[in-house]
């Protein structure tokens, strides 16, 4: 099955690299770029369980690979094309091993001239989840709009809407009528974001977000999760007795992070991310997550 | 025979003029004493009598790697400058500045016509496309003017001998450039070394390098 996946991942791989090419050998006034980002990530609640005998915490090690084709359409419209694949190898929990690859679109449009002219920028990102652990297998969605302008050289600030969709493969229903699909998810969220350049090299930023929409927590068998779930699975990732709940919810994100600039193509970048559930059923749980990564830019 | 004298003498007076020329050697260092590049050193007479220039030659800025080449440029006033792109994307190339706002709209390769700056001044340069992208153009009224190397100084030659107001300037400078200004007497043939120590601020430049979450690239 996950030497199915894979065959499944290269072919949309390369279909995604063959559009690109089309598309971008369209104009040779457009420049590639080239991004690397590879790290270590934490998070102490992997489970999302609110059950302190249920959480688990685990590191992975994070590779992310991109390829992209930016043209400037008109002194105030830039498009990007990008297609990307990203790895992540869990310590512990290896059901978690992932491997996506996607394809994303920026368009990006400037009301003026000069850096501190405000702008707007429109994306999509698609991608193919393939884990190990079967369950959480599909595909992904997410399209945002964001609105933002830089005031100083230093300081930036920007706010935006999002919609996000997961597609479940999955679906082996363990309570009869109840779906099996968990990871089949919907939401949508609003964030605000700000960076400042505290010198040439260091630049913090911060981001809060809300989201609603579906969610998923995996602890062992729960009546108050199991009459609130709308999807309902074994979870074998994190052991025998686990099951994953799909639940409605609403999620304050508060991310911090520092960047770190090498160079003009390289960085060493931190990040802090708190993460807060309300879901129905009075379920309550809470992560926090951080990453250290290199990113390099060509 | 008095064809041949009129060449030796006109000789003569060429050689003594040349001879006659000064020159000012600058040496710029910030304030733990490291040399600064890209400082502008203008010599301006005391009395005035500036030399009359010829019509400037054109000047060229160029774009590459995403950045402008060079980042400081010196320029007499009326100098025509080009802008060629040696980059694989197009550029928009502005400026807001008083001494001249210009916009050269997106383009690939040479734009068709200079721009000519035709005020004093610092011209701020910036390119809508790529934020990070920041240059300078130092418009002088004065012709006699030089630019600092790697190692901190430059050298402006072949001054008739005079008293100069020398003043300098640097993107980074942390003062008016007005109160850099020192008398330089010039008015024996031969050079005259001056020495300033400055003191600079932060570059006022978009962040070009990769941020946590990927922004900030176009």
């Amino acid at each position: 099955m996950y030497r199915t996946a894979h065959r499944r991942i290269r072919t949309l791989a390369s279909n995604a690299a063959c559009v690109a090419l089309l598309v971008c050998g369209g104009s040779a006034r457009a420049a590639w770029q080239f991004d690397i980002d590879g790290g270590f990530f934490y998070d102490s609640n992997l489970t999302r369980a609110y059950e302190p005998a249920d959480i688990r915490a685990d590191t992975a090690f994070v590779l992310d690979a991109a390829a992209g084709w930016f043209s400037a359409l008109t002194g105030a419209d830039g498009l990007t094309l990008a297609v990307d694949a990203r790895t992540e190898l869990y310590h512990r929990f290896n059901g978690l091993d992932l491997l996506d690859v996607g394809a994303k679109a920026i368009y990006r449009h400037k009301f003026g001239l000069g850096y501190a002219a405000p702008w707007i920028a429109v994306s999509a990102a698609g991608a193919y989840d393939d884990y190990r652990s079967r369950l959480r297998d599909g595909g992904r969605l997410d399209v945002r709009a964001e609105l933002g302008q830089r005031f100083t050289p230093e300081f930036d600030a920007s706010f935006g809407v999002r919609y996000d969709r997961r597609y479940a493969r999955s679906d082996e229903p363990v309570v009869p009528d109840i779906s099996g699909k968990v990871f089949a998810l919907r939401g949508q969220s609003a964030f605000a974001r700000a960076g400042y350049a505290v010198n040439d090299r260091l630049l913090f930023a911060a981001e809060l977000a809300v989201r609603r929409g579906d969610v998923v927590a995996t602890t062992r068998p729960d009546f108050e999760i199991f009459v609130a779930s709308a999807a309902i699975a074994a979870d074998p990732t994190f052991g025998p007795d686990f099951f994953a709940y799909r639940l409605r919810g609403t999620t304050n994100t508060a991310k911090v992070s520092a960047s770190w600039a090498l160079d003009d193509r390289s960085s060493i970048n931190a990040v802090y991310i708190d993460e807060r559930t309300d879901a129905a059923g009075g379920v309550y749980y809470r992560s926090h997550s951080a990453n250290l990564l290199y990113a390099w830019r060509y | 025979m008095r064809w041949l004298t009129c060449v030796a003498l006109l000789a003569l007076g060429v050689g003594e003029a040349l001879a006659q020329t000064a020159e000012i050697r600058a040496k710029v260092t910030d304030d733990q004493g490291r040399p600064v590049e890209d400082v502008v050193v203008v010599a301006v007479p005391v009395d005035g009598a500036a030399r009359a220039p010829a019509r400037p030659r054109e000047t060229t800025v160029d774009q590459v790697d995403q950045e402008f080449t060079p980042k400081v440029t010196v320029v007499l006033v009326g100098t025509p400058v080009s802008f060629p792109n040696h980059d694989n994307i197009r550029h928009q190339v502005y400026s807001f500045s008083p001494a001249k706002r210009f916009e050269l709209p997106l383009y690939a390769g040479v734009p068709a016509a200079p721009v000519v700056f035709d005020k004093p001044g610092v011209v701020i340069l910036g390119c809508n496309i790529h934020d990070w992208m920041i240059g300078y153009i130092y418009v002088s009224e004065s012709p006699y003017f030089a630019k600092t190397g790697k190692d901190g100084t430059a050298l402006i030659a072949e001054l008739p001998p005079r008293a100069y107001d020398v003043r300098v300037w640097h993107p980074q400078l942390d003062s008016t450039e007005e109160s850099t200004r020192k008398v330089v007497d010039a008015t024996r043939a031969g050079p005259v070394a001056v020495a300033w120590t400055v003191k600079l601020r932060r570059e006022a430049k978009v962040r070009r390098s990769p941020a946590a979450d990927g922004r900030g690239r176009y």
